[in-house]
């Protein structure tokens, strides 16, 4: 099966400091990739460079065979959608606006009004998201779990095939951790028609253990290793990664990672 | 309060209706709408020839400055962005200055010499600070730091040619500088509209970019925004037509800034409605203000400048305090 992203190569260097890489890496159609590692490894780096907001040093990207470099801004964002962690602290819209918004890269400037297909894309997206009854709300008076989820409805509306989260569960309490897992989950069975592909960032192992097909550890730039749950959070790799001593117990099918304190 | 879109851009285009027909009519001498529909000569001249003009520039110099007011906000993140704060008008009035200084007052396109180079100041002030910060790829803090910096080394080379200069000329400076609506027949109005309603026209097509703007410069650029095309569009478009206006109307202050601020609380953020209404909420409001200044004085008149600029101000205070008690 040819990968929906492959990457081969890819390097960072801004001034010449090395960021990233070489990282190569496939990104297999419905699978969820879940990068870890510690602060500065270039996690967001890496998400940032598969959406093509950065233009890599060296290496080369390609969608589904098609290079970066042959598809426009908009191309790519057809089929890539991203949910960036930083965002303003103000955003003056309602969610449906924000949804909506989801939709530039399919609206043409000269159009005077969205299409009926761009509508039925928000409904869908807060649907599936389930914040149908937030839709006339302003973004600013929700709580972060509820903008979390209002953005990432707008990442579903952009219809895009593979969805790059950086940091999805930061600030988010445990019910809300729940809900976007199983928000995720529920993306992720590519047979039924939302099915997406999906690459995500995280500091929390244990959801990157709940949700992710594999993992990939990412260490001053370069991948440590990449692998199954199983493989990746095991005592000494993680204590390689992130120079300190975890615990792994079974909680189900998936590995728990601990934090042990002490010397 | 809840923004109304639609209502309020239906009050506002009622407004601007009401400005259009009823500021012609009021002045030093009151003209009524039946003597100049009836065809008394004197009403006729004031109306169509003296006052209508005036309104007509006053509703278009409104609408380009709100207008780009409008989108500097959105591009810089920020309220207080406007042409002013960009060096865009100080550059114009430098270009103006500089060819009173030169007294050279030929006439060129159907244009005096000292409006040909405010519009060159205009372009020619953007130019530089868009070079200024390019080497950081354009990006918005940088921009306004060098729109700052063209802006205050524009107003010194400003003070310098003043005091170079001698007491007619700094006087014909000054009294440029305070900005003005007074003009007769239509040739200042012609050179305008295509600049006001063009510009208006791209910046109105730009919505989609303007709106996801406020999502965030990292998530419009993912959606694919293309971030350094569309800052350069909008500075393009605004250079053109506020260079446009200050040739005709001398620099008027604070409009971009007031008119965008109340607005915004009226129509919401959505430039697909918030466009519009700067469109004809500045117009009717320099409008006004132009009905204002020259009345207030009858029969003298206040530049329109002096007058926009009194009323900044306080407007800021106000919305400071009003803005703390809610």
């Amino acid at each position: 099966m040819t990968p929906i992203l492959a990457v081969r190569g890819l390097t960072w260097q801004p001034d010449r400091r090395p960021v990233l890489g070489p990282v190569d890496l496939d990104v297999l159609r419905g699978e969820c990739l879940a990068v870890v590692g510690p602060n500065g490894a270039g996690k967001t780096s890496l998400l940032r460079c598969l959406t093509g907001l950065l233009r890599p040093t060296a290496g080369e990207l390609r969608y589904e065979g098609q290079s970066f470099a042959t598809l426009s801004r908009r191309e790519l964002a057809r089929r890539i959608a991203y949910v960036p962690q930083i965002r303003p602290a103000s955003v003056p819209l309602s969610v449906e606006e924000i949804v909506l918004l989801g939709r530039y890269p399919h609206l043409s400037p000269f159009q005077l009004a969205p299409r009926k297909e761009d509508f039925a894309a928000v409904d869908a997206a807060l649907a599936l998201v389930g914040i149908d009854d937030l839709r006339r709300r302003p973004v600013d008076e929700l709580s972060g779990g509820e903008r979390q989820a209002a953005f990432i409805a707008a990442a579903l509306a952009q219809e895009s095939e593979l969805l790059v989260l950086d940091e999805p569960t930061i600030h988010l309490d445990a019910r809300h951790q729940r809900d976007l897992a199983e928000l995720l989950l529920r993306l992720l069975r590519v047979e039924t028609e939302a099915g997406r592909t999906v690459v995500l960032a995280t500091h929390d192992l244990n959801l990157a253990s709940l949700l992710g097909d594999r993992l990939l550890a990412l260490s001053a730039g370069q991948v440590l290793a990449c692998g199954t749950p199983s493989q990746i959070l095991e005592p000494g790799l993680l204590e390689k990664l992130f120079r300190t001593r975890f615990e792994i117990v079974r909680g189900g099918e998936r590995p728990v990672t601990l934090l042990q304190l002490g010397p | 309060m809840r923004p109304h879109p639609r209502i309020a851009l239906l009050v506002l285009l009622l407004l601007w209706t009401a400005v259009v027909i009823g500021a012609p009519l009021v002045g030093s001498q009151p003209i009524s709408l039946g003597d100049v529909l009836r065809g008394d000569p004197t009403a006729e001249a004031i109306f169509w020839q003296l006052r209508l003009p005036r309104v007509l520039l006053a509703l278009l110099a409104g609408a380009g400055l709100a207008v780009s007011g409008l989108a500097f906000q959105t591009l810089f993140r920020n309220e207080l962005a406007e042409p002013y704060t960009l060096g865009i008008a100080t550059g114009a009035a430098l270009g103006a200055v500089l060819s009173l200084r030169l007294e050279e007052m030929g006439v060129l396109w159907g244009m005096p010499l000292v409006s040909l180079a405010s519009f060159v100041g205009a372009i020619g002030a953007t130019a530089l600070v868009v070079g200024l910060a390019w080497r950081r790829k354009g990006n918005t803090g940088t921009l306004l730091l060098a729109g700052i910096a063209v802006s205050l080394s524009c107003s010194a080379l400003i003070l310098f040619l003043q005091y170079l200069s001698d007491s007619t000329q700094t006087f014909r400076m000054v009294r440029w500088m305070m900005g003005g609506l007074s003009v007769v027949g239509y040739g200042e109005v012609l050179w305008a509209a295509p600049w006001v309603l063009g510009g208006a026209a791209v910046l109105l097509a730009l919505r989609w970019d303007l709106n996801l703007l406020l999502t965030g410069e990292e998530l419009a650029a993912s959606r694919g925004v293309d971030l350094v095309r569309l800052r350069l569009q909008v500075l393009g478009i605004s250079a053109l037509m506020i260079g446009a206006l200050v040739a005709v109307a001398g620099p008027i202050g604070f409009v971009g800034l007031m008119v965008p601020h109340m607005l915004r609380r009226w129509v919401g953020h959505d430039h697909l409605f918030l466009a519009p209404a700067c469109l004809l909420g500045g117009g009717a409001f320099l409008a006004v203000c132009d009905l204002a200044a020259r009345t207030i004085m009858s029969p003298a008149e206040l530049p329109v400048g002096v007058l926009t600029a009194l009323l900044g101000g306080p407007f800021f205070l106000w919305l400071l305090v009003l803005g703390r008690r809610e």
